[in-house]
């Protein structure tokens, strides 16, 4: 290595590092002017989870093929990495090698075999990639992908050479540690590449393996695969507040105490605007997300994608389809209000984006300039006169209490030890109201010492928030906690998941702390300390759909099982289960809307799910809006004779029946 | 231009609705009100008013239960007053009875255009707009669907059967009875009612008598259940059942 030859090693790594350092800083440079956001409490959790969903892949590892070769791609590069040390070390200190710490033996070794892995694992890719095409990539910018897997390629293949020639030059010896570069070294030394042309040779191969390197590196700040460098901060930066509480609207610096809404792009946080730095375009979110499959217009992949791109088209460094304000003109209406906010996208993301509240955010921009769904208006407009969506008056709240065969307390008048909060589907629906009554009769039984709100219950408003009208639920909630603080009661029942969501997580931003219980898990306490005794059990097979509210929101995932398999009942688990369950399609104030676009409902698609394990024939709800969902979905697939929708309050009514 | 619009709660007619004992009246105690949906329109038609013309919008409506949060859906949407008509008692709700106490306070109002939702399910024909046009003696045009305020008069579209309609210019002071707003209503967020909590709605109050001794309901009556319709009775699955039966006996299922 000459001066002249470190000097120009020096100049280009410098140049190469400004280049990519500018190509960096103009992308993000608008989190400088985004909304703050503190995300640095429990430091010890937030690193936890960074090694476990980098370090250990916990998530990658989902898609088992995808999250190998990953995986393979992932380790190859650390290793490599020394390679890298190796290359620009001795380029620019002359003098410098890894060889005293075995650069030339253990070393030397595991980077051929990461070479031959990295081989196998960008393979992989190329096999998915071009072969089997899985349909979450659609919409992914391939050429982004060609290009990196023909960089990896050339950084790893000019390092073989370089590593072959020194190895002809020398002769030709194998080299136990080299076992690659001994192979290509013995082809190049029967092609006559030996003495001066060899060195030249390696010479060339090492300038080509920088040159490599720094292409990459210039490359990356434009390419999805900045992943490597954002990943860990935007897993670190993750949310740790409950699954179930969105984020407050940004606040207006201008009017103080007023809040505000998502118009433009700093009126993010830094950290949502990370986020589409952040996304790999892997499009896992797209292969879960049940609007998707519908054939609605939303992908939380392309939604990602396009707040990126318009971010970057904002900043002058793309070109792509954008206007502003962003709601209604870089994001379609029609795609925010497909959303059903199930997380499901959130929960299998590699790199933890957060894709529902930023859904959340740009509805409540199109809600407070009025422009909604015309069903949705409907709804809205009733919960503001009548507190439900029903569009009853809020005195019809209590009405099916008259079908009960005993008086139901009124908590507001006397101190009860269960507190129940109803619901709206659970109080005006005719096809849940057979529940609630049923219900009420097993808590009875139980000798359960409980009572209700009557008419000052109000919808608890956890789907109007995720409408985006962000006042009508705090109206809602306020009502609520007003009613609830003047009663006095131990625990809360809910019958609905997405009631138990907002009374046990949204309110808490207000400043209300219940504990709350869904009635799932009470009356399994109920079964479990016998004061509820079964006397039939069945053993027929049955399949359970778990609520996006109860389980992937609130971890409410053993008790309806242990319930169900108490009742003797065998439990076939659909393939999409737990945390990796499919939406229903109500959620998100979904069911308010017009849903004949669909191609195919998502509640229908689990029906299917379900029918096709084969030998189930009753597929078993916990949610009010489950059983009108799924009964729904069953009679427009024809397929009553086939499975029947049960809640578990039926399960557990006729288990307990004394009736022969 | 000044313009005044008028608001009135409705039944929601999906309820099941119930007599007074005298049967005179629907039983208020239990049912739920909305707005009437053309005054829904009328509102609408005014706020588009003052983005295009800078016009002055006061929403007027008779003191009653439910009315004070109308006012503030209406202040809500971007009127620039709101005002309810405060009575001792309201005992004949008919329009013929209100008109004059309507009038009243649009001649404290002194607007340019009075705005009104061509009917309502008490208003079945559309009587109030001439009423209140009649006692003020304005001109006045009714099933309107298209409003332009061009220098001091108005031009206004009226629809006719057959999907023809005129253009109509008229000379101010009037009074217009609204079909449809130039666009439909918009949603008004809950944040601006929200904020609007703690607003107390002014009284007006107005110095005249109700109508009272011309027109007024003596019996009113729920349909008819003795003969020529079966009514089926139960719960949802019941009735559902009967009806297939039925349905099977006269051979339209199987």
């Amino acid at each position: 290595m000459t001066v002249s030859h470190t000097l120009v090693i020096w100049c280009l790594t410098i140049g190469a590092l400004i280049i990519a350092g500018w190509r960096a800083w103009y992308r993000f440079r608008p989190l400088l002017h985004a909304q703050p956001l503190n995300r640095t409490d429990q430091p010890w959790v937030r690193l936890k989870g960074v090694f476990g969903d980098v370090g250990l892949h916990r998530r990658l590892l989902k898609f088992s093929y995808s999250g190998v070769l990953h995986l393979m791609i992932f380790i190859s590069f650390l290793v490599l990495f020394t390679a890298i040390i190796q290359a620009f070390g001795s380029g620019l200190f002359p003098g410098f090698s890894l060889e005293p710490i075995g650069g030339e033996t253990w070393i030397a070794l595991l980077q051929e075999i990461f070479a031959g892995v990295m081989f196998l694992g960008v393979g992989m890719a190329v096999w998915q990639r071009y072969v089997k095409k899985p349909e979450r990539f659609k919409g992914s910018k391939k050429s982004d992908a060609t290009i990196i897997y023909v960089l990896i390629i050339a950084i790893v293949v000019t390092m073989l050479f370089e590593f072959g020639s020194q190895i002809a030059f020398k002769g030709g010896q194998y080299n136990q540690f080299r076992p690659i570069s001994s192979f290509i070294a013995s082809i190049l030394v029967n092609f006559g590449v030996i003495d001066s042309i060899a060195q030249t040779t390696a010479v060339f191969f090492y300038w080509a393996h920088v040159l490599a390197i720094l292409a990459f590196l210039i490359y990356i700040p434009g390419s999805k695969h900045r992943h490597m460098f954002t990943v860990m901060p935007n897993i670190f930066f993750r949310p740790l507040t409950p699954k179930g509480a969105l984020p407050a609207p940004p606040v207006d610096l201008v009017e103080e105490g007023k809040s505000k809404t998502v118009e433009k792009f700093e009126d993010f946080t830094w950290k949502d605007l990370f986020d589409t730095l952040s996304c790999t375009e892997c499009g896992r979110c797209q292969h879960v997300c049940p609007a998707h499959a519908s054939g609605s217009p939303l992908s939380p992949k392309t939604l990602i994608m396009d707040l990126r791109d318009g971010l970057l088209t904002d900043e002058g460094l793309m070109d792509a389809a954008y206007s502003l304000p962003i709601a209604g003109g870089t994001i379609k209406e029609e795609t925010l209000w497909s959303c059903t906010t199930c997380r499901a996208c959130m929960e299998v993301c590699p790199v933890h984006i957060e894709h529902v509240p930023k859904i959340v955010q740009l509805r409540r921009s199109l809600v407070e300039r009025g422009e909604i769904e015309p069903m949705l208006q409907t709804t809205l407009t009733s919960f503001q006169s009548h507190g439900n969506s029903f569009g009853k008056p809020a005195k019809q709240r209590a009405r099916w209490t008259k079908g009960l065969s005993f008086k139901i307390k009124d908590a507001r008048k006397q101190a009860v030890d269960i507190l129940w909060f109803v619901g709206d589907f659970a109080s005006f629906d005719p096809r849940v109201q057979k529940l609630t009554l049923a219900l009420g009769e097993l808590l009875h039984k139980a000798g359960v010492d409980f009572g209700i709100l009557f008419d000052g219950e109000h919808n608890s408003g956890n789907d109007v928030r995720r409408t985006g009208d962000e006042g009508l639920f705090e109206m809602l909630a306020h009502h609520n906690i007003n009613e609830l603080d003047s009663c006095e009661f131990n625990r809360i029942l809910t019958s609905d998941p997405h009631t138990l969501n907002a009374l046990g997580s949204e309110y808490r931003s207000l400043g209300a702390n219940y504990k709350v219980v869904h009635y799932s898990q009470f009356l399994w306490e109920l079964v479990n300390e016998g004061k509820l005794k079964i006397k039939n059990t069945s053993s027929n097979t049955v399949t359970y759909h778990d609520p996006c509210y109860l389980g992937r929101y609130n971890g409410g995932f053993d008790s309806p099982r242990n319930l169900i398999t108490s009742l003797g009942y065998q439990l076939h688990d659909m393939g999409r289960c737990r945390e990796n369950s499919f939406c229903c399609g109500a959620g998100g104030g979904r069911i308010w809307m017009d849903d004949s676009g669909m191609e195919e409902r998502p509640s229908e698609n689990r029906i299917k799910e379900a029918l096709a394990l084969g030998d189930v024939d009753q597929f078993i709800v916990a949610c009010p809006k489950d059983v009108v969902m799924y009964n729904a979905a069953v009679q427009t697939l024809g397929m009553e004779e086939k499975i029947i929708v049960r809640d578990l309050t039926e399960l557990v009514t006729a288990a307990i029946d004394d009736s022969p | 231009m000044k313009v005044v619009v008028i608001l009135r709660l409705n039944p929601v007619l999906t309820d099941e609705l119930e007599l007074t004992e005298d049967e005179s009246d629907i039983d208020r105690e239990w049912i739920g009100l909305e707005i009437n949906q053309f005054d829904d329109q009328s509102l609408e038609q005014a706020i588009l008013l003052k983005e295009s013309s800078d016009a002055h919008v006061t929403a007027i409506a008779i003191k009653d239960e439910g009315v004070e949060r109308l006012l503030k859906t209406a202040l809500a949407k971007g009127v620039d007053q709101a005002l309810q008509i405060s009575l001792e008692e309201i005992e004949d709700r008919s329009s013929r009875a209100l008109a004059p106490m309507y009038a009243a306070a649009i001649r404290e109002l002194q607007p340019d255009v009075v705005i009104v939702g061509v009917l309502s399910t008490d208003d079945l024909f559309g009587e109030l707009a001439p009423y209140i046009a009649a006692d003020l003696g304005w001109s006045q045009a009714s099933a309107i669907s298209d409003f332009r305020i061009e220098a001091d008069k108005i031009i206004v579209r009226q629809e006719y059967s057959g999907g023809r309609a005129a253009l109509l210019e008229m000379a101010t002071p009037a009074v217009v009875g609204l079909q449809t707003a130039t666009q439909p209503p918009r949603y008004v967020a809950g944040s601006k009612l929200r904020d609007l909590l703690k607003v107390e709605i002014p009284n007006l109050s107005i110095d005249v008598a109700p109508n009272l001794e011309k027109v007024g309901s003596t019996e009113l009556a729920l349909p008819d259940l003795s003969e020529g319709a079966t009514m089926f009775e139960g719960d949802t699955d019941a009735i559902a059942e009967q009806i297939h039966s039925l349905l099977q006996e006269k051979g339209f299922a199987s």
